[in-house]
């Protein structure tokens, strides 16, 4: 029997893995534990505690952040299928023209606007304003929304949407009916990426919001690693990110079932 | 205009400076299937989906049972139209890829059951109605494209190349059984292939087309006897027709089943290679007046050396500039 293959794949479980089991050990150590202590002793739910009954609770960032990710990732792709959808209309040369400069917008570094997007919120009084965040969110998630969605309605083949045509089908009828159940796994990574970018965010949610009922999980976090200069919570810390990325392997698991591929074989010749 | 039946008339197309549809014009009564037939990018599938409202045309009108049809949507045309792809919907069943278009158009519960019903019963899918595209063999595929198209009673149905995704077996045994489901009713067929066995096979007459013109209109026979130029007489018929060389501006034509060998006249010819087709053989020839093809008994061997000959009857002769045919 050939053993090399599966060595092969237990390292790099281990490799990728192993800081994540490391994170989780240290959430349910105590501060004693975690410098030399056995490991029979010095288990905790201690940490748990502290992160969850703190003021306020840990509980209240996860749904701040859950509200933020929801409405931007709403606002990302009502706007982003139109247009995807739009731009397959196009005149090839205009529609390449389009596509250069999404890929411009989606690679530049969105933190050179952060100052420019602090000014604009101060303006506009969306300081503070929890929902708010999703506005610049969706704006910078946009570009590669597009651009994904685009490349899985370009896929789609046109005599489909022509035979719906023919049918009676009128623009909105198509896109419900015909295009969006086809663009199903383009939409749930698409989704997946601009609420996994929303859940991240960091220094557009540090400018924005100071009041700490309405922060989101990474400002929080960072939060409670800071709060003293002289020791640092790592069993703490290490319990809030353990909370704070539960939510998201849930919805990777959950939309795991909707990226079914080869959904469109057979649509198109034999 | 008479009712019934499309007409279209002078209809071009043009995309930009190029013109994909010149001033074409025919027309096909109820009933009849007319097959429109050439080589890829002739206009042929332009010519369809114009037809069918999915592309626009640029001048002339289209019309359909007595009806002017040549800006209306394609929604509301009352089409029927197989697509190259069958383009099914492929998230649902064959069922729900018939039922779609009926309720889109409010047809009543009851009513979408019992003409569903019918038409999968008509087209042998009745087992196969809860399968989804994918998981169905290119034959079935057609066959549910096709009552997707006859289900709505269409006033005229459109074939873009429907065989072409099929094997050789099964597109010979799917002739006759496509030409009864669609022939011979109420409405017409406008049927679109590059096969010009297929096209003689299905209508009643072929419009032969190249670079957005129509060519030649008529049955088979007329097309294959009386070509009126060179290009739809070397379009039609396989092996194709022996061109001699041009003599004084023109051009001789003939058939390879034509030329027979002779004891004494005609013409000297020597063998150059045989090719054993199982019923017959063709013979490649040499003369000083070009390469022939001819086309004999296959258990003849036939001498290195022979004289071959024709009627005259048979000879059709083209303009060699411009292709028309002369006599």
């Amino acid at each position: 029997m050939n053993l090399r293959r599966p060595i092969i794949v237990a390292g790099l479980l281990l490799w990728s893995l192993l800081p994540l089991i490391w994170q989780l050990q240290t959430s349910f150590r105590t501060p004693d534990a975690l410098v030399g202590g056995s490991l029979t002793s010095g288990w905790t739910l201690e940490n748990y505690r502290t992160v969850l009954q703190g003021s306020p609770s840990f509980w209240r960032y996860m749904v701040n952040s859950a509200l933020v990710g929801t409405a931007t990732t709403g606002l990302t792709l009502s706007l982003a299928v139109p247009a995807a959808y739009g731009l397959r209309q196009q005149a090839a040369t205009l529609k390449r023209g389009l596509l250069l400069l999404l890929v411009a917008a989606a690679v530049f570094p969105y933190v050179l606007l952060f100052l420019a997007l602090l000014e604009l919120a101060r303006q506009l009084g969306w300081g503070n304003q929890l929902l708010a965040l999703a506005i610049p969110y969706s704006g910078l998630s946009l570009p590669l929304a597009v651009l994904l969605l685009q490349a899985g309605i370009a896929d789609l083949p046109n005599e489909i949407e022509d035979a719906a045509r023919l049918e009676g089908l009128n623009l909105w009828q198509r896109l419900h009916r015909i295009v969006l159940p086809l663009l199903a796994p383009t939409l749930s990574s698409t989704a997946i990426l601009v609420f996994l970018f929303s859940w991240n965010e960091y220094p557009i949610a540090l400018t924005w919001i100071s009041r700490s009922e309405l922060l989101t999980l990474p400002t929080a976090m960072a939060r409670i690693a800071g709060s003293s200069i002289y020791a640092v919570p790592y069993g703490a810390f290490a319990a809030a990110t353990v909370l704070g990325s539960l939510p998201l392997l849930l919805l990777v698991l959950l939309f795991q079932r909707a990226i079914v591929s080869g959904l469109t074989q057979g649509a198109v010749k034999g | 205009m008479s009712s019934g039946g499309l007409q279209l008339e002078n209809i071009s197309r043009r995309l930009g400076a190029r013109s994909l549809l010149h001033e074409i014009s025919l027309e096909v009564p109820a009933g009849e299937c007319l097959a429109l037939l050439g080589p890829s990018g002739c206009g042929k599938t332009t010519t369809l989906r114009v037809v069918a409202g999915l592309d626009p045309v640029s001048s002339g009108r289209i019309w359909l049972q007595g009806r002017d049809i040549t800006r209306l949507d394609p929604g509301r045309r009352q089409v029927g139209m197989v697509f190259q792809s069958y383009a099914l919907y492929p998230h649902l069943s064959v069922e729900g890829n018939l039922e779609l278009g009926l309720e889109i158009r409010r047809v009543t519960a009851a009513e979408r059951h019992r003409r569903i019903s019918t038409i999968l019963e008509l087209l042998q899918l009745v087992e196969l109605r809860h399968r989804r595209p994918a998981q169905l063999s290119g034959g079935q595929r057609q066959r549910v494209a096709l009552a997707r198209a006859l289900l709505r009673q269409p006033d005229i149905v459109l074939l873009d190349e429907p065989m072409s995704n099929l094997d050789a077996q099964l597109r010979d045994n799917l002739r006759p059984e496509l030409r009864r489901l669609l022939c011979g009713g109420r409405h017409p067929v406008l049927y679109v292939t590059h096969d010009q066995q297929e096209a003689m096979g299905i209508a009643d007459r072929i419009a032969v087309m190249s670079n957005g013109f129509i060519q030649q209109l008529g049955t088979a026979r007329d097309l294959y006897d009386q070509p009126v130029n060179r290009f739809v007489a070397e379009f039609l018929g396989r092996p194709a027709i022996n061109l001699l060389l041009p003599q004084q501006g023109h051009q001789l034509g003939l058939r390879p089943e034509h030329i027979r060998s002779v004891n004494t006249g005609g013409l000297e010819a020597k063998l150059t290679g045989r090719e054993w087709l199982g019923n017959q053989q063709l013979l490649n020839l040499e003369t000083k007046r070009g390469q022939l093809k001819m086309l004999t008994s296959a258990d003849w061997t036939p001498p290195t050396e022979l004289r071959v000959s024709w009627d005259q009857g048979r000879e059709l002769w083209f303009e060699e500039q411009s292709g028309e045919r002369v006599k």
